[in-house]
């Protein structure tokens, strides 16, 4: 008997370790890691850019106060923006996903505004520390470009481990993993023109 | 691709799969391909006397071998639609300026036509190579002498600049020695695991050849010397295993870390990316990874 034993012990063993490999389970816990990894460098970039701007409101008002509504659309949309935490868990809910893009969307709009009414005040263009703060949110800008770039690549990846056999049988029954929704095309086109930068 | 090169494409398996890679990814929605880096200063549209472009060539060499960071410098005549920031970024990640696992490369990227400039800072240098650094590097060093019609003048500025500003930030021989133990190489206990694991399932396979001889026999003596024969064997097949596995790694693992470095002496295959192939300067990326930081300008 002991021969027979032993012919399924190294079936057992052969098919536990092919099993391992080829269903991806470990293969789906890194693809989820490098989301949420590249997830919160996005969160990183946005919050990065929410604390830039109450120096940037204070130094656009010193020079031009009576522009009110631009300046409060501002606080406003970073109040907004920085009200909503998405965390890498809440990832999953489409919903809060796009409340989370909306919010942003709208700060990126208001703050377009205000860098636009820079433009009729010589002085406050001429100003050091606004050319300073300037150039820190066009570099926040840039960057958030390039950790949402890299965070759509990780999610398309994920996504697939999800949807494709064999692992999306691990996927599902295992794991209980979902699509996880991903910025759109139409997002992209918003914030992929970086601001324009002028040192004149 | 001439025929030399060619020939070097098809000796070199890997480099051969980059290459198929290139062909198959490039043409599909990019205006404008990443140039071959071919040097630490890449002048594609000629503006740096030769002499210029050996001293900042000699200087940044001499930066990297002090700090390991790996600044380089490219001018183009012309980005051709391109958006400034994503094309810098990707002939950064393309070229893997600075080390593996510090990020410490700084691209000097500048356009002509569009009289764009601009700086991109990989992602370990982003602490010291600020954006607002970067931006005050571009209005106060470069962009003055530009306007001023000295382009050299100012690429060499902004040089300095820049080495000035990140020269404290890494030391050679502490990334290197990091670099070392970041690397996926696995420990001596790891062959032994792999080794244990491989040889068992070689034992079991070979002891069924052996039961065979048993059932001939017929008899418990042969039952328990192949079950003991499957130990022996087992355990001198892991110690084989083990040897020969860490024969292979060995021999990768010098052709892995002349890739990595890619310091000039290393001509030949595993130089990486691009420097080989342009002969004598022998430059490559060592691996690093860039984020978006830095700023552009314009002049």
């Amino acid at each position: 008997m002991g021969s027979r034993i032993s012919v399924f012990a190294t079936i057992a063993i052969t098919v536990l370790l092919v099993g391992l490999s080829g269903c991806g389970y470990n293969d789906l816990q890194g693809l989820d890691e490098n989301t949420k990894a590249a997830w919160s460098e996005v969160v990183n970039q946005y919050q990065r850019r929410a604390d830039l701007i109450p120096n940037l409101v204070v130094t656009v008002k010193g020079y031009a106060a009576h522009e009110k509504d631009t300046l409060e659309g501002v606080v406003q949309a970073r109040a907004q923006a920085t009200g909503i935490q998405v965390t890498p868990e809440t990832l999953k809910d489409p919903a809060a996903f796009e409340q989370f893009q909306k919010a942003q969307a709208g700060l990126t709009s208001a703050l377009g505004r205000l860098i636009a009414i820079a433009e009729n005040y010589p002085n406050l263009k001429a100003d050091q520390n606004f050319r300073d703060l300037q150039s820190q949110l066009e570099g926040t800008e840039n960057r958030i470009a390039v950790a949402r770039k890299r965070y759509i690549e990780k999610v398309a990846e994920y996504n697939k481990g999800v949807r494709y056999f064999p692992t999306n049988l691990t996927a599902k029954f295992l794991l209980h993993m979902e699509e996880k929704p991903n910025f759109t095309v139409a997002d992209e086109k918003a914030v992929a023109k970086p601001p324009e930068v002028k040192f004149n | 691709m001439d025929a030399i090169s060619m020939s070097r494409v098809w000796r070199e398996p890997a480099r051969l799969m980059v290459f198929l890679g290139v062909m198959l990814i490039a043409p599909s929605g990019w205006a404008l391909d990443v140039p071959p880096l071919t040097g630490r200063v890449v002048d594609l549209a000629h503006v740096l006397p030769a002499d210029v472009a050996a001293a900042l060539t000699r200087d940044l060499e001499a930066h990297e071998m002090k700090t390991s960071n790996q600044v380089a410098v490219l001018i183009l005549p012309s980005l051709e639609g391109e958006p400034l920031e994503s094309f810098s970024h990707r002939v950064g990640t393309t070229w893997k300026l600075g080390q593996k696992g510090t990020d410490n490369g700084v691209l000097l990227l500048l356009a002509l036509r569009e009289r764009k400039v601009r700086i991109e800072a990989g992602y370990g240098l982003e602490g010291t190579l600020t954006d607002l650094r970067s931006a005050h590097i571009i209005r106060q060093e470069i962009v003055p002498r530009f306007r001023s019609g000295d382009l050299p003048g100012g690429i060499a500025a902004g040089v300095q600049a820049i080495l000035g500003t990140i020269e404290g930030t890494y030391k050679a021989d502490e990334v290197l020695s990091g670099h070392a133990r970041s690397g996926q190489e696995p420990t001596a206990f790891e062959y032994v695991i792999i080794g244990i694991i491989v040889g068992t399932l070689a034992g079991i396979v070979l002891s069924h050849g052996l039961q065979g001889t048993r059932a001939l026999l017929g008899s418990l003596l042969a039952f328990l010397v192949a079950q003991f024969a499957s130990v022996v064997l087992g355990l001198a097949a892991a110690g084989v295993t083990a040897f020969l596995l860490w024969l292979i790694l060995q021999a990768n693992r010098g052709r892995g870390q002349g890739g990595g470095w890619g310091e000039g002496f290393m001509t030949g295959p595993g130089g990486g990316f691009g420097g080989s192939i342009g002969g004598g300067g022998g430059f490559s990326g060592g691996g690093g990874d860039f984020g978006g930081g830095g700023a552009s300008g314009d002049w």
